[in-house]
């Protein structure tokens, strides 16, 4: 289990992390939400030690997060960044030492990595022979390859291709259901709420929102309606109603105690109904309303 | 995993990654061959052929003579030539011309065109001594083997008690040459760890590192690293000289001359100088983002160095002077001139002994403070992060 108790760091002026804190369960994955600047990558740095709190400490199974429990973790930070002459397996290989594998084990888990990973043949190619999507893999795999307990990723789908999109998922699911905890931040929602059981949603270094997915949307006193009359975008005339923008179907929020028989009623009203769904909110519709635009 | 692990892990992965790099390995080859080259090519131009003294021989024959002169070179180490000259004034236009350095006239007089040598004289005078010694007691009628006991030169073993200035030359010239490549070694060396800092830097795999070890380790692997690939270096070099001399059969270059304790005096100062200013250059380099911007930053520990370097040539001229002296106790210029001082023989125990501590302890806070704003100016990129604000921002 991951704990960020509390955290704070501010940088000159800016307060990167506000007494942020949430948890993550073993063998979960959690979704690290929020805008730009929030300070998801602050508090991803402070669990490997590249940052300093001002106050507040990171636990991983109720012991405080120093060097000895860091070489059991993985991470990917947001700058890719490896070394760009030295050959994919050497370096690899190296880094998965520094983590405290033998020369053997090291050797077999990249070797299984870069076959997994679709690299199997680019281990003697430089780094920088290769194309971006692969210097990503390759990013990935000096994360995965030391067979950390604990993985943190930062927008680790950014830069991949749909499929590429889809085999890591694939394999983020596959380690959780091995007992590994995952947490990676992520800019694309839908792809969150696909993969994550657990979200955690930051904001100017507050973390305003946190739990497993489901438990956030029934808490929640939003619900989403989508209403299609006739083709034609129809809103319902009430107060509290949220648009939602986007084409076909009108979609709105509404409270959860939103008159719904009387909104049918009038959509009704307005032309043939083709669909009408009072629903949970979608992970958007939450994000949306956690950080407040 | 130990600390000290992950340290050797850095320092093998810098050593490697560098010397299996091809520019390195083709300048390391280019220098390597001009520098055996070197020595023979300078020794065939300025006349290498001095090597073999020539000997002419003129008037009446002694008998024996050629077959004695050789046993007398063996005992004076040197090379002869022995020629016959037809006549007296022949073997004198051969002496005024150069081609002979000395000629034995009818075993009775021995001729120099200018100067003259003892030793040759000495050579020379052995030779017709015995060889006259051999015929007569030939005719006197004793064996080869009574003949051999009687003539034959004793072999006497000497011995120097006070060293002669020639070996003092060796050895300050050593300490001498060993300032200069240690300016020449730390510059470059140092330019190394500025730059690999950097490049971690600019290619932001340092997070990647510091998520698995702590900066003072990667501070501490990269210099040991890169001071490996200088030891390596400057072993190839030597072994290079030292070839080159041997080609060129120069007999000034002599190591027994030199000594071991000024060899390894000169090898610990290496590595006493190099980590201390090796450190300065990884906290300085770490404290840009680009390449472009290092050669500025560059100049804080160029400006440390080159006073060393100039105290080292007023040692070597005056080992005794006051700023010298003085130099040759502080941290940043103690491995420049202390072994000049050592070598020149007027540096008292206790001034060597506060120029190791100083130095050793200079190098100690040099890690501390380094590794301090390593870790605070490493994640830190777009321009330069001052040095302050870098010690304030530091992780440990």
């Amino acid at each position: 289990m991951l704990e960020f108790i509390d955290l704070n760091k501010r940088f000159g002026d800016v307060i990167a992390l506000d007494d942020a804190g949430f948890v993550v369960e073993r063998g979960r994955i959690m979704g690290f939400l929020g805008p730009n600047g929030a300070g998801k990558t602050t508090a991803m740095r402070v669990v490997f030690g590249l940052i300093r709190p001002d106050s507040g400490t990171v636990r991983w199974n109720g012991s405080p997060v120093g060097p000895e429990e860091r070489l059991r973790f993985g991470y990917m930070p947001e700058e890719r960044g490896l070394y760009p002459k030295m050959k994919v397996r050497n370096q690899l290989v190296h880094f998965s030492r520094l983590s405290g594998l033998s020369k053997a084990e090291a050797s077999d888990a990249v070797d299984h990595w870069l076959g997994v990973l679709g690299l199997a043949g680019r281990g003697d190619a430089k780094l920088d022979d290769l194309s971006h999507g692969n210097q990503q893999r390759v990013q990935l795999a000096a994360a995965l390859a030391p067979d950390p307990e604990l993985l943190i990723l930062d927008e680790p789908f950014a830069g991949l291709d749909p499929i590429g999109v889809e085999s890591l998922a694939e394999t983020l699911t596959e380690l959780a259901s091995g007992g590994v905890t995952i947490v990676f931040s992520s800019h694309q929602l839908d792809l969150v709420e696909d993969v994550c059981e657990d979200v955690a949603i930051i904001n100017e270094g507050r973390v305003v929102l946190s739990g497993r997915l489901d438990d956030v949307k029934n808490r929640s006193r939003k619900r989403r309606l989508t209403i299609d009359v006739d083709g034609e975008p129809w809103v319902p005339d009430m107060q509290g109603v949220e648009v939602v923008n986007g084409p076909g179907p009108s979609h709105c929020i509404v409270n959860d105690d939103a008159p719904v028989a009387d909104l049918l009623a009038s959509a009704n009203a307005a032309g043939t109904v083709n669909r009408f769904v009072f629903e949970p909110p979608r992970l958007t519709d939450l994000f949306r309303e956690a950080v407040g635009s | 995993m130990k600390p000290w692990s992950q340290v050797a892990l850095l320092a093998k992965r810098e050593f490697l990654e560098r010397v299996r790099n091809k520019p390195f390995i083709i300048t390391m080859s280019l220098l390597v061959v001009a520098i055996v080259a070197i020595g023979p090519v300078v020794s065939r131009l300025a006349g290498g052929d001095d090597e073999v003294t020539k000997i002419g021989l003129a008037g009446e024959e002694v008998p024996g003579i050629e077959q004695e002169l050789e046993a007398q070179a063996v005992l004076f180490e040197m090379e002869i030539d022995v020629e016959r000259f037809p006549s007296r004034s022949v073997a004198e236009t051969a002496l005024a011309e150069g081609e002979i350095e000395v000629v034995l006239i009818d075993g009775t007089e021995i001729t120099f065109h200018t100067g003259g040598s003892s030793r040759l004289t000495a050579l020379v005078q052995g030779a017709v001594d015995t060889a006259v010694k051999t015929e007569a007691l030939t005719e006197l009628g004793l064996s080869e083997n009574e003949i051999a006991a009687v003539v034959e030169p004793i072999a006497i073993e000497v011995t120097i008690l006070e060293e002669s200035d020639a070996q003092d030359e060796a050895k300050r010239g050593a300490a001498f040459v060993g300032a200069i490549l240690l300016y020449i070694s730390i510059i470059m060396l140092g330019q190394f760890v500025a730059m690999g800092t950097v490049e971690e830097k600019q290619n932001r795999v340092v997070e990647v590192i510091l998520s698995r070890v702590r900066p003072w380790q990667v501070l501490v692997g990269k210099v040991a690293g890169i001071g490996l690939l200088g030891l390596l270096q400057l072993a190839i070099f030597a072994g290079a000289a030292y070839a080159s001399a041997q080609l060129a059969d120069l007999p000034d270059v002599d190591v027994a001359a030199i000594g071991l304790p000024v060899i390894a005096s000169l090898l610990f100062w290496f590595v006493l100088g190099y980590t201390f200013y090796a450190f300065l250059y990884a906290a300085v380099g770490s404290t840009v983002s680009r390449q472009e911007d290092l050669q500025g930053t560059l100049m804080l520990p160029i400006m440390l160095i080159l006073p060393g370097y100039l105290l080292a040539i007023f040692a070597s001229e005056d080992p005794d002077a006051l700023v010298p002296t003085i130099g040759s106790w502080l941290p940043p210029w103690a491995p420049f001139v202390m072994p000049v001082r050592i070598a020149a023989g007027v540096a008292q125990p206790w001034e060597i002994l506060v120029a190791i501590v100083g130095t050793a302890l200079g190098a100690i806070a040099l890690v501390w403070i380094g590794s301090r704003v390593y870790s605070g100016a490493l994640l830190r990129t777009g321009g330069k992060v001052k040095l302050r604000e870098a010690w304030r921002a530091a992780v440990e």
